[in-house]
């Protein structure tokens, strides 16, 4: 029998696949059912909540782009569906990204005292946020496109390839904040006005073509609109043609997860005496 | 030989110190440069032993001797500074029983987590769930979430899980001591039966009872390295005599040197003659000079306690009116003498204490170690006079 303790638990950092091995299936599905029953558990609306904010926050961005800015004509023929197929995936990296920096202090008993690999609790943690906000993501683009808005479904099928390109990604992010907040408990305050910024610094609410010419390389060199920009061509064009920047968005997702990952493992076998 | 059930090679860990903010960072740097942390508090230290399967060890030492940092070595908790650590066979460690437990979960829900916390899936679980709730004896509340339990339930619920899932090393931490009076009865038979039937234990106990009944083995930590790894017994011995003599030290009211440097009365020189190994029934004779501030005659008391600071006897030479005899300006000599010494084989001490004339304060307290050697089956510590005779 491998012997837990010696292998599995500290040759995790020297030999482990980019996914956990079939001994940590287990534990991480029972992660992640703790993170989708415990993370609602004591709030009054439960699930619905999850699903129901981004669509209040939809919602107040409809009402001040259409009546008090009244300026959506770059949107395209619906403001809706041009904000709300790129708001889910921003919410689902932020979300995932605030609650997994926090992620390890909640396994804190744990991690002093039983031996098992430390970045399931990240992993668990990211899955969460992504299943729930997914099954949001599903639920607003039905609507949309029952509403009449103009949505094209075949585009889910760049859109679920670039989800999982953005939970790579995200992921690696998220074992750096994780494991970073551990020794330096700023990480999580700093996060929070930080990724507010970048929110309004990605073309969420407005197209990329919209940036004045000086400064559009660097808005467009954030990799979050790739995200945008390859959603909007599928769901809202219902172009599906493969372009150049996919190739590079996946390497720089996976760059950022094995990076990531890489500060993790490092770091993580100090969470004990700091956790 | 059989091939080891665990190894371990100068295993040694270190804890990083940080004082400052900006330390964290620095450490932060350093750890992810492949360096160790600067400022380190080294908790373990060259640690090595071995352990066949069915060889139960104890780990004995005080607070703070790194014996819980060993045990999460062993476990895989935490990772060795230096070192290697070889475990051939499943590790069930019970550091704080039900401390992988969560608190919103049901018992059930719990079990399924421990399991997978051992690496196991539900489906491997199988007729093990049936066993552990058996074995908790919890009843209904086996379906209530865990935050409702008594600490006494889940404990039961730790032991019931750890031990269900037949680990070939089970490491636990002081917690033979947990749980009401009949549960405790039912670990320690489990504990026998796993035990008889080749089980391996790895235990951390304050109890050298629990230890010599458990263990065949001991290893003794003091300041993060082994003091002293052997057979149960001796170890437990040695640990004990070690509290012995450390306890009695600690009554020791003030050192020589302070007291004759603060003016007091104080003792200066103990010698025990002929040596400070004896036969029983050997003559002894204790000897010492005491200082005396204003070259009053001090009043001196020699008593006689086992290695434990059990007293024997004690006598003083106002009592007998023996006063020490004035050898030169401040300085009294006395001479003691037992002609037949009285007590069994073992380990004794002479303490002799300085009074002020009056005989009232007590000033210092000098203590020299003696044996007695000796063959006999006599029990106790002195030799009463006595007789036997035919029943009148």
């Amino acid at each position: 029998m491998t012997p837990r303790a010696a292998d599995a638990v500290w040759s995790g950092g020297r030999v482990g696949g980019l996914l956990p091995g079939p001994r940590d299936r287990a534990l991480l599905a029972n992660f992640l059912r703790r993170e989708l029953t415990t993370r609602y558990l004591g709030s009054v609306t439960g699930f619905a909540w999850a699903l129901l904010s981004p669509l209040a926050l939809l919602a107040v961005y409809y009402f001040v782009f259409t009546h008090i800015f009244r300026a959506t004509g770059f949107a395209g023929p619906s403001f809706l569906a041009f904000v709300a197929v790129a708001l889910w995936p921003w919410l689902a990296a932020q979300e995932a990204l605030q609650r997994g920096a926090v992620s390890i202090a909640g396994y804190g008993g744990m991690i002093r005292k039983v031996a098992f690999p430390h970045e399931l609790i990240v992993l668990a943690s990211v899955a969460a946020t992504f299943v729930l906000q997914f099954a949001g993501y599903l639920a607003i683009l039905a609507v949309l496109r029952i509403a009449g808005e103009p949505i094209h479904l075949r585009g889910l099928l760049i859109a679920v390839p670039v989800w999982a390109v953005l939970l790579v990604g995200v992921a690696g992010l998220t074992f750096f904040v994780a494991a970073l907040q551990v020794f330096v408990k700023d990480v999580e305050h700093v996060l929070m006005p930080l990724l507010m910024m970048l929110m309004y610094l990605t073309p969420i609410l407005y197209p990329l073509t919209l940036v004045p010419e000086g400064v559009r390389p660097w808005v467009a060199a954030n990799p979050f609109n790739w995200v945008v920009g390859r959603l909007r061509d599928g769901l809202l064009e219902g172009r599906l043609s493969l372009q150049p920047s996919d190739a590079l968005a996946v390497a720089i997702s996976i760059a950022l997860f094995v990076a990531g990952r890489w500060v993790f493992r490092r770091l993580s076998p100090h969470f004990e005496d700091f956790v | 030989m059989s091939t080891a059930l665990l190894t371990l090679e100068g295993v040694g860990k270190d804890y990083a110190k940080v004082e400052s903010r900006g330390g964290r960072l620095r450490l932060v740097f350093d750890l992810l440069r492949g360096h160790g942390a600067a400022h380190v508090f080294c908790a373990l230290d060259d640690v090595s032993f071995t352990m066949a399967r069915g060889e139960s060890l104890g780990i004995i030492g005080e607070n703070g001797a790194g014996k819980s940092t060993l045990l999460k070595v062993v476990a895989g908790v935490i990772q060795p500074t230096r070192g290697r650590v070889a475990v051939n066979g499943r590790v069930g460690a019970l550091l704080e029983l039900g401390s992988g437990f969560h608190p919103e979960y049901t018992g059930l829900a719990n079990i399924d987590l421990a399991a997978a916390l051992l690496g196991l899936a539900p489906s491997e679980l199988g007729a093990k769930r049936d066993e552990i709730i058996a074995f908790a004896d919890l009843g209904e509340h086996i379906n209530d979430p865990l935050k409702q339990y008594s600490s006494g339930m889940v404990v039961r619920l730790g032991f019931a899980v750890a031990t269900a899932l037949s680990p070939d090393v089970l490491i636990t931490d002081e917690v033979l001591a947990v749980g009401d009076e009949s549960f405790q009865k039912r670990c320690i038979a489990w504990m026998e039966r796993y035990l008889a039937g080749g089980g391996t234990l790895l235990l951390c106990s304050h109890s050298m009872y629990h230890i010599q009944k458990l263990c065949t083995h001991a290893l003794w930590l003091k300041d993060g390295r082994i003091e002293r790894y052997g057979p149960a017994n001796d170890v437990a011995q040695a640990y004990l005599a070690y509290h012995e003599e450390k306890d009695a030290r600690a009554h020791r009211p003030i050192g020589t040197d302070k007291a004759a440097a603060s003016g007091w009365y104080a003792i200066e020189g103990l010698a025990l003659e002929p040596s400070d190994t004896i036969e029983q029934g050997a003559a002894l004779t204790v000897r010492g000079q005491v200082f005396s501030p204003d070259d009053r005659t001090p009043v001196v008391l020699v008593g006689i306690v086992r290695a434990d600071g059990t007293p024997v006897y004690g006598v003083a030479t106002d009592m007998e009116d023996a006063p020490p005899v004035r050898i030169a300006v401040q300085r009294y000599a006395f001479s003691l003498t037992f002609p037949e010494m009285a007590l069994l084989p073992g380990r004794y001490q002479v303490r002799a204490h300085a009074l002020d004339p009056e005989g009232v304060r007590l000033f210092d307290h000098v203590e020299q170690t003696f044996t007695v050697t000796g063959a006999t089956r006599e029990l106790g510590f002195v030799r009463l006079p006595h007789r036997w005779q035919a029943p009148a």
